[in-house]
């Protein structure tokens, strides 16, 4: 223990110098600033969290360092805010969606279907890449003559930020109505579908060695039909889904688009997993190239899709109250009122932002702590973590386990992202600065420790704020009467700082696994 | 010895073919354009000058990726830190010529001076931390030198997040009218660091370097000071990356804070991705397609340039998957194979 | 004759937090000795290894190489020293030539190291040396091939050519026949026993294959739970009853 000390003495006595000024400049602060700071602290902590514990669970199991995290973060914020402000475009999307990928379900069908067509081996050559073309240009003819209820992003008075300063004030438009466009309703659907089966087909043909299944059963149909039969029902059903969400009433629908996010995320995640991620798992270093270059995608669709000025999303009407009543004095007044702002040792605390937020993070924090400790996903991934050939020799499928935490990671930083647009608004940037902030949380934290995602995340948005709070007050430096003001610029230096000075002291963060 | 010259020239064809075309190459230009050789000699030609300039970023970014190419790809050591290794000489010189006035000489000892410096910096953490730790812990420290140029304190030398501007030029190596001659001087140093690292991984120190990437401890346990080692592919590759910074601040002559950011890292760690880890010519190769792809794209498609940027960086993954280079060697890219990867997923 | 004693630990322990692997070991290995360290799987002996080649740092006690103090030396020193190991679980550079695994061996002791403008195949006397080894321990077909394409009883062969190459006085061979084909393991303890007569080198093995161990070594030390159980000449641990009773019995049969 005392060599331990000896070793590290410069980097321990920084750290305790620093925390020394820390504590000194929380002393000139008053009280009220302080419950705001900490607040707030606690928001940024969780929000961080939510994409620092997907993080470190990708890369604890995996070892891929998911550097598209940020993105996807991102992206589950323009899914909310899509949901939340236009359920009406949600609506449309969701037939087209599962009628493109119905196909894709059918791939034990497919090997027997391709084994019966007896052709000479150059048009065998040909006929995947001619399927795919077939099906690429039947697509980009049939899908801008479908409905889809959308913005446009060049008229400001049809675009994300109208939309969005509208849905603030209450007022939730009519959807424009759109129509088939010189296509009837029924080719249409039939053209989306045959995309897909052609799509797919054609992939599937470029894998010769496709294992043979030998029965077809009803399992082999049964998402096939599931799709096809929600594609249906949402065309069917569209008018009357749509004017159900928005009749809603906007706290639900808030939570309708949460959960939404979250499971696009999941299966965002799980797609990823499969197509791109799994084939790297021997050139880790290719994974980085990879998740960049997607991460590069990612902005651009967002970009092209929603636009790239910022707005920001509404808060649901529970947090969103600024009546007489306002701000509230205690919670039953608030409750009443609905108000955004409460008063809190005589702070003024918005509710959303720094009191949904922390509870929300420390509620999925104790929700995958349970799926971690209490079952047998759990298990794997704790024990995959430890040692990933070991359980790998053990016979269990880690593979279907890989899958299911890229989903579970994924999912966690698009309900990040979905919960932090009221607070923090969209921007094509808001993924890139969070994933760093993520990093370094799980760097003090430890990579792949669980609780340890947690500490840094929760340190990282302390620290950040108190230093904003610092650059507005100043931090009088004890025993003397000198006053230093942090510049912006050094409150991402402060969690960088510590980040360095803690792996400097323990290579593996505060809570990793020592080697 | 004759023989033996003969055989080191057709051993070489293809590289020195390839140097041949582009020492001719602004004088190709402009026949295109219609300039004679003594036009494009006197920089007058204006689409060969033009050229030029691409091809001196082309040298600057291959100098700096062959930099990241010796520390990642030849001794395994990843860093996220390296764009402070090309900052550190791009500022330095920067400041040097604007507010000091120093003479071109001795900017360059001062720049070496500051290189040996970062690399000790860098070495300083290097036998505490390895692996993932190694890269966040040099994020960290380029974190700080990029905070503390943006800094408005220092403002005065670095111009903050302007970033500095208007570098004084020595005339005679003015890109502004000496356009061919900065070529000149950016490929020759751009080939002799090229040959002296090729020499390098080749001698016994090199060797050593590529064992410690492989297997670290049973390098040690041989009998090699792994770190005196790693230490030293520091100080090489940080003097050259910062040599590629002193040119890129004598050709801009604006220095950005840019090049101090994390995403500059990333730049050089995709070129050496794409032309091939640990094969130095393939950062060479993958710094032009870098930069001829970024500029076309930027040209021709505009806005949405990086999204094919994106999607060429997944396609490179899947169908060339030891980048450019890596897969001429081991003669092995995988069209259809890339295919069946990520169908790979159809099969549960 | 304190001379005799080429390498001497004393009172060495490691503990792993509550488990202690090696127990207060204090042995006495004798100049050009063929001492073999047996004991049932856990008993300490590869941590034993890791203690005398400074892989792992004691908890407790020294170790003497020599007559000069060898405890809390860096890794890297030891082949220096003149101690040179190999690794129970093959520990080579899988994508590397078998001759650059033993070319960088026998590279480490020489003086050119940091001389990075020369080119590292004009070294002529690490080339021959190379040579020499991979011959030696018959690897010379496959001297170009990649080491992780080799098979495993060709690992292990190449495990041993990294340390003879730089010709240490003092071999640590941690089961060097482990997981190899039962035909092969009598060819190279042969080589091993021919190397440590012919060079007057000294070798500290540890080895699982009983009938082997009796034939070849001049000394044995059992283990056992991280303590020395025995030690003795080959026929004394045969005759030993509480090595017989406490761990042999049951596991090996002896024919002596
Ligand atoms: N790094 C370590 N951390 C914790 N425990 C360890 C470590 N290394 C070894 N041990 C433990 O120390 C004990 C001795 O292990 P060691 O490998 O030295 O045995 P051994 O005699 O070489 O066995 P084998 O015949 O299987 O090679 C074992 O119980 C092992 O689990
Ligand atoms: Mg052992």
């Amino acid at each position: 223990m005392s060599t331990f000390f000896r070793k590290n003495l410069l980097p321990l006595a920084t750290l305790i110098v620093i925390i020394i000024f820390f504590l000194a400049a929380a002393q000139g602060m008053n009280s009220q600033d302080f419950v705001i700071t900490l607040l707030r602290g606690l928001s940024v902590g969780a929000v961080t969290f939510l994409v620092a514990s997907g993080f470190s669970l990708i890369f604890g199991l995996l070892d891929v360092l998911n550097l598209a995290h940020g993105t996807l973060f991102m992206i589950g914020a323009y899914i909310g805010w899509t949901v939340f402000v236009r359920p009406d475009t949600f609506v449309d999307l969701l037939t087209p969606l599962a009628l493109a990928l119905s196909g894709f379900t059918l791939r034990d069908v497919y090997p027997l279907l391709s084994d019966r067509i007896r052709l000479s081996l150059s048009m065998k050559r040909i006929l995947p890449w001619a399927l795919i073309l077939v099906s690429a240009l039947l697509f980009i003819l049939v899908l801008p003559r479908y409905p889809i209820a959308g913005w446009n992003l060049d008229n400001y008075a049809q675009s994300p930020v109208t939309y969005s300063y509208m849905a603030d004030q209450g007022t939730r438009l009519p959807p424009p109505t759109v129509a088939f466009d010189q296509i009837s309703p029924a080719l249409a659907i039939g053209g989306l579908l045959l995309v897909s089966l052609l799509g797919s087909f054609g992939l599937s043909l470029f894998d010769q060695s496709a294992r043979r299944s030998p029965q077809l059963t009803w399992r082999s149909y049964a998402s096939f039909v599931i799709l096809l039969f929600i594609g249906l029902i949402t065309f069917i059903f569209n008018d009357a889904l749509t004017n159900f969400l928005l009749g809603l009433n906007a706290n639900w629908l808030f939570f309708i688009a949460v959960i939404v996010a979250t499971l696009s995320g999941a299966g965002l995640g799980a797609l990823m997993e499969m197509t791109l991620i799994r084939p790297l798992y021997s050139r880790p270093i290719y994974q980085l190239m990879l998740t960049i270059g997607l991460s590069a995608i990612g902005v651009q669709i967002v970009q092209a899709v929603w636009g790239r000025p910022e707005f920001i999303m509404p808060k649901p009407t529970l947090f969103n109250g600024s009546g007489a009543s306002c701000p509230a004095t205690n919670f039953s007044s608030w409750w009443q009122g609905n108000c955004s702002t409460i008063l809190l040792l005589g702070g003024r605390v918005r509710v959303y932002n720094e009191i949904l937020i922390p509870i929300i993070g420390v509620l999925v924090l104790i929700a995958v702590w349970i799926l971690l400790q209490r079952t047998r996903l759990g298990m794997i991934i704790r024990a995959g973590v430890q040692d990933r050939e070991m359980v790998e020799a053990l016979g269990i499928n880690v593979r279907r386990a890989f899958t299911i935490v890229f989903a579970l990671g994924v999912g966690l930083a698009t309900l990040g992202g979905a919960l932090a647009a009221p607070s923090m608004g969209l921007s094509n940037a808001m993924g890139e600065s969070l994933l760093l902030d993520a990093l370094i949380a799980l760097a003090i934290g430890g990579l792949t420790s669980y609780p340890g995602a947690a500490l840094g995340s929760l340190l990282v948005g302390l620290i950040q704020q108190f230093m904003i709070q610092y650059g507005q007050i100043g931090i009088s430096i004890p025993f003397t009467s000198l006053v230093l003001k942090p510049t912006p610029p050094i409150v991402p230096a402060s969690t960088v700082l510590l980040m360095v000075i803690i792996l400097l002291i323990l290579p593996n963060g505060l809570l990793g696994k020592k080697e | 010895m004759q023989k033996k010259s003969s055989s080191f020239f057709r051993n070489h064809r293809a590289s020195f073919i390839l140097l041949v075309a582009v020492v001719l190459l602004p004088f190709i230009v402009g026949l295109f354009e219609g300039a004679s050789p003594a036009a494009v000699w006197a920089n007058q030609g204006g689409i060969s000058k033009f050229a030029e300039g691409l091809g001196i970023e082309i040298f600057i970014l291959a100098l700096y990726a062959l930099s990241y190419d010796l520390i990642f790809g030849v001794t395994g050591l990843l860093s996220f830190g390296h764009a402070m290794f090309f900052a550190v000489g791009a500022y330095l010189t920067g400041i040097a010529l604007k507010t000091f006035a120093l003479p071109l000489s001795a900017v360059i000892g001062l720049v070496f001076l500051a290189s040996i410096v970062q690399a000790l910096l860098f070495g300083l953490v290097l036998p505490r931390v390895k692996g993932i730790t190694f890269a966040l812990v040099t994020l960290g420290m380029a974190s700080v030198f990029h905070i503390i140029i943006m800094s408005s304190e220092l403002g005065s030398y670095t111009g903050a997040d302007v970033g500095l501007q208007g570098v004084i030029v020595p005339s005679f190596i003015n890109p502004a009218n000496e356009r061919l001659r900065f070529y000149f001087v950016a490929l020759v140093v751009l080939v002799l660091i090229y040959l002296l690292y090729q020499r390098f991984v080749n001698s016994p120190t090199g060797r050593v370097c590529v064992a410690i990437r492989e297997n670290e401890g049973r390098a040690k346990m041989l009998g090699y000071n792994t770190f005196a080692f790693k230490l030293a592919a520091l100080m090489l590759s940080s003097f050259t990356a910062a040599s590629a910074g002193i040119l890129h601040a004598l050709y801009q002559p604006i220095v950005s804070p840019n090049v101090a950011d994390l995403s500059f890292t990333v730049t050089a760690l995709l070129i050496v991705l794409i032309g091939g880890v640990g094969t130095l010519s393939g950062a060479l190769i993958g710094a032009a397609i870098y930069r001829l792809l970024d500029f076309g794209l930027r040209r021709y498609i505009g806005e949405n340039a990086s999204f094919i940027t994106g999607a060429i960086y997944v396609a490179f993954v899947l169908f060339i998957p030891y980048g450019i280079v890596g897969t001429w060697r081991a003669k092995s890219f995988r069209i259809a194979e890339g295919w069946r990867r990520l169908l790979a997923a159809f099969k549960t | 004759m304190s001379s005799d004693i080429i390498i001497e630990t004393i009172n060495l322990s490691k503990h792993f937090g509550a488990l202690v692997a090696v127990d207060d070991v204090s042995l006495k290995v004798r100049r050009n000795s063929l001492h073999a360290i047996i004991g049932p799987n856990g008993a300490g002996k590869t941590t034993f290894f890791n203690l005398l080649s400074g892989n792992l740092e004691p908890t407790g006690g020294k170790v003497i190489f020599k007559g000069s103090d060898l405890t809390g030396q860096p890794v890297h020193r030891m082949i220096h020293h003149g101690i040179g190991r190999s690794f129970q679980i093959t520990n080579i550079f899988p994508n590397l030539t078998v001759f650059e695994n033993i070319r960088l061996a026998s590279q480490a002791l020489e003086k050119y190291n940091f001389k990075f403008w020369m080119n590292a195949s004009r070294l002529e006397r690490c080339e021959r040396r190379t040579w020499e080894v991979i011959e030696k321990v018959g690897l010379k077909e496959r001297a170009q091939a990649l080491a992780r394409t080799l098979p495993h009883g060709d690992q292990r062969k190449l495990e041993l050519g990294m340390i003879l190459a730089p010709d240490p006085e003092v071999l640590l061979l941690d089961e060097p026949t482990a997981g190899m084909a039962a035909e092969q393991v009598p060819e190279l303890l042969a080589l091993i026993q021919e190397i440590q007569k012919t060079g007057n080198k000294t070798v500290i093995l540890v080895e699982h294959n009983m009938n082997v161990v009796m034939s070849v070594s001049d000394i044995i030390t059992v283990m056992h739970l991280g303590k020395v159980l025995a030690e003795g000449t080959p026929a004394e641990i045969a005759a030993n009853k509480e090595v017989q009773t406490a761990y042999l019995g049951g596991l090996y049969e002896l024919n002596v």
